[in-house]
């Protein structure tokens, strides 16, 4: 790193206010544990009944593929 | 609690839940101080430390426990913290009168004025993220550059290229902001 080089980082860190604080300040587990405690999101009926009624469509119509993709 | 790190791995791939805890425990800090030099968002980082666990959890079984925890929670605590910084770039540009957000760092420096501050950040800011986060670790955190390459999962030379790249786009974007440091 030449000279122009170091002015520059020492710019950037005084304009950044120096290195970051690594130390975490509290335990994060709890929040790990509520999070894998949580049940995993389940998919809507509703989006079962559409995704169906859309595999049914292109199988009776399938001229209407290309358009579907398009569409997507 | 099961005693040893490499104990905890062999359990924790099975599953145990107790190991995952232990492995948690012994790694959160480090894990959180690789995101937070990263981000510099101490809110964010532990957001994205938590991220980064249940991405290691999900992907247990595939963890070769012969292999070390630490350097592959690194790996996906940094592509989450470069996801992150894609995202923020995306959803709002920098401000360049905030002051850094909830204080992950020390105050500016006085002695460089509000003027020429906001536009260093202005022009950091508009670097391409991967250069940006290399330029962060190398420039303000000084971290070697072999520990940089490792939790990138690129080479050393590829890490100075990019804190180059970063160094001549800076320096252009602040010579046209009338700034020669």
């Amino acid at each position: 790193m030449n000279e122009r080089d170091k002015s520059l980082k020492e710019l950037l860190k005084r304009a950044a206010g120096g290195p970051a604080d690594r130390e975490l300040k509290h335990d994060l587990w709890p929040e790990m544990l509520r999070r894998l405690e949580q049940p995993p999101a389940r998919v809507p009926w509703w989006d079962w009944v559409l995704a169906a009624s859309l595999l049914l469509c292109l199988l009776l119509f399938p001229e209407t593929v290309p358009a579907v993709l398009y569409l997507l | 609690m099961t005693g040893t790190v490499e104990a905890d791995l062999e359990q924790f791939t099975r599953g145990d839940m107790q190991a995952f805890e232990a492995l948690f425990r012994e790694y959160q800090g480090e894990v959180y101080g690789w995101i937070v030099r990263m981000v510099r968002d101490p809110g964010a980082a532990e957001d994205l430390t938590l991220e980064t666990f249940w991405r290691i959890y999900r992907a247990r079984a595939r963890f070769d426990p012969r292999r070390p925890f630490g350097a592959w929670a690194r790996r996906i605590a940094s592509n989450l913290a470069l996801e992150h910084l894609s995202r923020r770039r995306a959803e709002k540009p920098l401000d360049p009168d905030l002051p850094p957000r909830a204080a992950a760092c020390a105050a500016p420096d006085p002695a460089v004025g509000a003027d020429v501050r906001a536009k260093v950040v202005a022009a950091f800011g508009e670097l391409p993220v991967k250069l940006r986060a290399a330029a962060t670790l190398a420039m303000i955190e000084e971290t070697p550059y072999a520990e940089i390459a490792e939790a990138l999962g690129i080479s050393i030379n590829g890490v100075k290229s990019r804190v180059f790249r970063a160094v001549r786009l800076l320096r252009r974007s602040l010579e046209k902001r009338g700034v020669r440091p």
